[in-house]
């Protein structure tokens, strides 16, 4: 038989000895690092809203003991004590994550976000009590800046290094060698660089004369327009609060319904789409998986019903309530109107959020979807004029009110707009059922909140002064019916 | 040619050398790696044995030197109360060089010694002033003053003394048989990372340094929890700075399956509450011995207390009276009796505001540290998954309930007597720590400062914390006639 080439033997030994070491570390690198393991699967489609992966470990996904030690580490970067807790997430006991968490393995085990982080609420019925989970609700107590700013801050800190890390890492987990290895010399450095890249990205939410966006509130079109179409920073700053997710069927894009706040999107399925590719902070790594994904979440929070009022309810006052309601209320919250743009002029509501988008920024975004190869109706190609008279299913769970959650509650909704509350605590979930509303006063609201100051830029509370000069009377009886949507 | 290179040696004698070279370093390779890899706990085949003696896996986290432990009371002398580790209540049985609760294991080179779970769950107890204390295992370490150790700790650990130059030669005296290489290598690097270890895991316990003394026999479980992760005590609301309550007794593990665990209740899974105590002995998920663990589980789930009447007697006829007393009152939340702990309401949760006892041991267990409580373990089969913030003390069965004085779950009530008065009327002061028996009241003498040059804690119920109020009205039997209080306490001593 004759050689393939005229080596000595000791080559060939030596070249085959590094082609199995070539192979071997090939395999491991795969295994470690890329391997796609299945997504957990849930029986239940609560349980999947709530911990099932969409797809975002693959770009946007932490390590997972990475995760797992943050808090730890740096518990000076938190708003408060208590880990993740701190950050108002929802968060059900004996679970390792909080509720909007997914933890999926690819080579190494990552967690990243779903829908429920921003949608899932809690609440209580006095301060002694374990919340009661709301899924598809809005988070109202959910601070997501801190959360934003909490992982750009670890990674910007000279803590954040294996020698410091590890440590932590192994007083929870049991690794192997070629883990520790890999987290030690690769994870945590290519973590850390890449958190960092977020920070120009994220500079507008480290600006001192931007109001906090506070619990239960985000930029929403900012971040579309920092992250999506990559714009630079500009003046806007409009925090909205956290929608509910539930019921979405009832939007009729054919009867000329808008979503979001402002209507800048057409459809829910355009909605859905959008946030979830915010999630992912890249194209879906696995497109047909992603659609599906969608289809399953439109038909999901498309028929999941807005939760029914869970304390006593004065059938007759609601009933009295009922009449004061179509008289004031059902022209557009109850009509063809509903779910459709009213101008800013006829509302009167703070401006800013408005200001946030436009035009061209749709134009852009949609074209970024496009280029995907996605198909959706998409972001309306317009600017925004005005904000979405609501569907009002489940409204004694969407406290604060108006779009920028400037008003605490049902109540205060029907005081005039100069006496509504200047300064208020949100975010804290004990149930005010006289006023409708969150408990945003007292010390304990101080505490768990976040301060929320009417005079700052984009808080305002003015505008929607309906029903405001109603009797005493209409008013109670109005918000006793409005318990039972 | 070859007389080119005459200075080089003929190269069979070049092989050989190099050879015995290879072999050596090969033979001071294994040495080192036979010596420093060693990982190997000592083992004891008797059950009680292994829960007093035996290792849980924690020595490998931050296990101290044994030859370290055993000179640190006297390189530290001044820091101690009284003369060694006694002093603030470890038991030493009589031969042994360690004391109750610690175990040795060889690792890194030499012995590491920590504790394990018998440590918080043994005492001595005297049935006369004369008699000799008699070790019970399971019961709640009454003599054990665990802030004062760990005080005694941090403060050796931060003394000018603490250096190799002062500790090797002690180890030495003491009569170690150090090497060469112990000597100046092993030892010296050691104690620095002793003081590493502990100063890091004082520095997370540090809010010690803020609470009220604990005193013998207690411990701040759940604030010392919060540390495990990291929360910032400085920024933890006040309130929940004030848990210290008293070490339980940990019989009849089997017969409490489902309860409503720990003093508010808020776990209801024993190997779940069991491998949270141990994350105290060092035992964390990497380190864990989960089969060592597993058999001291298997010896408490039907370890018995010990029969109160093997050491006194018993008036049969008002016991009997008693026991109907007891049922009428004690049965629903304490159980049928002391080994059958049926009732409506045993091991749940009765409200605060009913139970009326001191409320900062609940404080302490808050709504984030049990959101938090769900991470331990995770990614293995032993995920916590059973913590819930509650909102009121658990009623205990009362297995032994002679030993579990002093009384409610701070232990801010000395005897079963005292209990049994209205909450005005219980002493607002009294000493613990003293291991001589009143077989009358139920409980340990609490009235004697110091005998014999021990000095006793002074326990002040008005100290934040240490409330004596609550468990205290009609339905607690506090507003019994005498003659039925005192039928109930000679019922109870059947427990």
């Amino acid at each position: 038989m004759k050689s393939l080439c005229n080596c000595p033997r000791w080559l060939i030994a030596a070249a085959g000895v590094f082609l199995l070491s070539a192979l071997v570390l090939a395999y491991v690198g795969w295994d470690r690092f890329l391997r796609e393991y299945p997504a957990q699967t849930f029986a239940n489609a609560d349980e999947r809203f709530k911990y099932g992966s969409i797809g975002a470990e693959f770009d946007a996904g932490i390590p997972y003991w990475i995760f797992y030690v943050l808090p730890r580490v740096f518990p000076d970067k938190l708003p408060g004590p208590g880990g993740y807790a701190a950050l108002g997430v929802t968060w059900e006991p004996g679970h390792e994550l909080p509720i909007g968490f997914s933890k999926r393995k690819i080579g190494f085990e990552r967690v990243a976000n779903n829908c429920a982080s921003c949608h899932a609420a809690s609440y209580r019925s006095q301060p002694d009590e374990n919340p009661t989970i709301v899924p598809t609700g809005p988070n109202h107590t959910l601070d997501l800046e801190a959360f934003f700013r909490l992982l750009v801050d670890c990674a910007k800190d000279p803590r954040f290094n294996a020698d410091t890390l590890m440590p932590e890492i192994n007083l929870a987990a049991k690794l192997d060698w070629i883990d520790r290895a890999a987290y030690r010399y690769l994870i945590i450095p290519i973590t850390k660089k890449r958190l960092l890249e977020r920070e120009q990205q994220f500079k507008w939410i480290y600006r001192h004369d931007f109001p906090e966006w506070g619990k239960g509130r985000d930029d929403a079109m900012n971040l579309t327009k920092y992250f999506m179409i990559r714009w630079p920073m500009d003046n806007s700053i409009g925090p909205t609060d956290m929608p509910s997710v539930w019921n979405l069927r009832k939007y009729r894009h054919d009867k000329g319904n808008r979503m979001n706040w402002a209507g800048d999107s057409h459809d829910a399925r355009s909605v859905i789409m959008d946030s979830a590719l915010g999630l992912l902070g890249a194209k879906p790594h696995d497109q047909r998986d992603f659609l599906n994904q969608i289809d399953w979440l439109l038909d999901y929070l498309g028929n999941k019903p807005a939760p029914k009022y869970p304390f006593a309810i004065d059938a007759a006052r609601a009933t009295a309530g009922k009449q004061v309601f179509d008289a004031q209320c059902a022209a557009c919250h109850a009509s063809e109107r509903t779910g459709s743009v009213v101008p800013l002029a006829e509302i009167g509501t703070d401006a800013e959020r408005i200001a946030t988008w436009n035009e061209k920024a749709a134009k852009e975004a949609n074209k970024v979807v496009k280029d995907m190869g996605i198909e959706r109706l998409g972001l309306v190609e317009a600017t925004p004029s005005g904000y979405v008279a609501q569907f009002l299913d489940g409204i004694w769970l969407r406290a604060p009110y108006l779009h920028n959650g400037s008003v605490p509650t049902l109540r205060d909704l029907l005081t005039p707009p100069e006496e509504r509350p200047k300064l208020f605590y949100r975010g804290y979930d004990v149930y005010d059922p006289a006023k409708v509303g969150f408990v945003t006063e007292g010390k304990l609201a101080e505490r768990d909140g976040t301060r929320f100051d009417t005079q700052a830029r984009s808080n305002s509370a003015t505008g929607h002064d309906f029903g405001t000069r109603l009797p005493e009377a209409d008013k109670s009886a109005l918000i006793e019916y409005l318990k039972t949507l | 040619m070859d007389s080119l290179k005459p200075s080089i040696p003929s190269c069979s004698r070049c092989k050989l050398i190099l050879l015995i070279l290879l072999l050596m370093l090969l033979l001071i390779g294994a040495y080192f790696y036979i010596r420093f890899d060693t990982d190997r706990p000592v083992t004891y085949t008797d059950p009680v044995e292994h829960f007093k003696y035996g290792s849980t896996g924690g020595e490998r986290n931050l296990g101290f030197p044994y030859w370290i432990w055993r000179v640190l009371p006297d390189v530290c002398a001044d820091h101690l109360p009284g003369k060694g580790f006694a002093s603030v209540g470890l038991i030493y049985e009589p031969d042994k060089d360690l004391p109750v609760g610690m175990s040795k294991r060889r690792q890194m080179g030499m012995d590491r010694v920590f504790f394990n779970c018998s440590v918080c769950h043994s005492a001595t107890v005297r049935v006369k002033p004369d008699a000799a204390p008699m070790l019970v295992v399971g019961m709640g370490a009454n003599q054990l003053d665990f802030m004062a150790f760990e005080k005694f700790m941090y403060q050796c650990m931060a003394d000018r003394r603490f250096t190799p130059n002062q500790v090797i030669p002690r180890i030495q005296a003491a009569g170690a048989d150090l090497d060469l290489l112990d000597r100046y290598v092993v030892y010296p690097v050691a104690v620095h990372l002793m003081r590493d270890g502990v100063f890091g895991l004082m520095g997370r316990l540090r809010f010690i340094h803020q609470q009220p003394a604990w005193g013998p026999g207690r411990v701040d479980t759940f604030n010392s929890a919060k540390a495990l992760f990291n929360f910032p005590i400085e920024r933890l609301p006040k309130e929940e700075l004030f848990g210290a309550a008293d070490f339980p007794t940990i019989w009849n593990q089997s017969k409490k399956q489902g309860m409503q665990l720990h003093w508010d209740g808020n776990n209801d899974k024993v190997e779940e509450r069991n491998l949270n105590a141990a994350f105290g002995t060092g035992a964390t998920p990497r380190l864990i011995d989960h089969a060592a663990v597993a058999r001291i589980q298997a010896w408490d789930a039907t370890a018995t207390p010990p029969a109160f009447a093997r050491y006194f007697t018993v008036d049969q006829a008002l016991a009997a009276q008693g026991a109907s007393v007891y049922q009428e009152y004690c049965a629903n939340c304490h159980g049928a009796s002391g080994t059958d702990f049926s009732g409506a309401q045993v091991g749940k949760v009765t409200p605060l505001a009913q139970i009326g006892t001191d409320p900062y041991r609940l404080y302490s267990f808050s709504p984030a540290l049990a959101l938090n409580l769900g991470t331990p373990y995770a990614n293995t089969a032993y995920h916590f998954q059973h913590f819930r913030k509650t909102w009121g003390y658990a009623n205990a069965p009362l297995d032994g309930v002679w030993l579990r004085a002093p009384y409610l779950h701070n232990g801010s009530v000395p005897t079963l007597w005292d209990l049994l008065q209205p909450a005005d009327k219980r002493p607002p002061k009294f000493y613990r720590g003293d291991d001589l028996y009143d077989p009358r009241h139920l409980g340990f003498v609490s009235t004697v400062a110091a005998e014999r040059g021990k000095r006793y804690f002074e326990y002040d119920t008005r100290v934040t914390g240490n409330s004596n109020a609550g468990h205290s009205g009609r339905v607690y039997g506090t507003e019994l006639p005498e003659a039925e209080k005192w039928a109930l306490i000679e019922y109870m001593k059947s427990f």
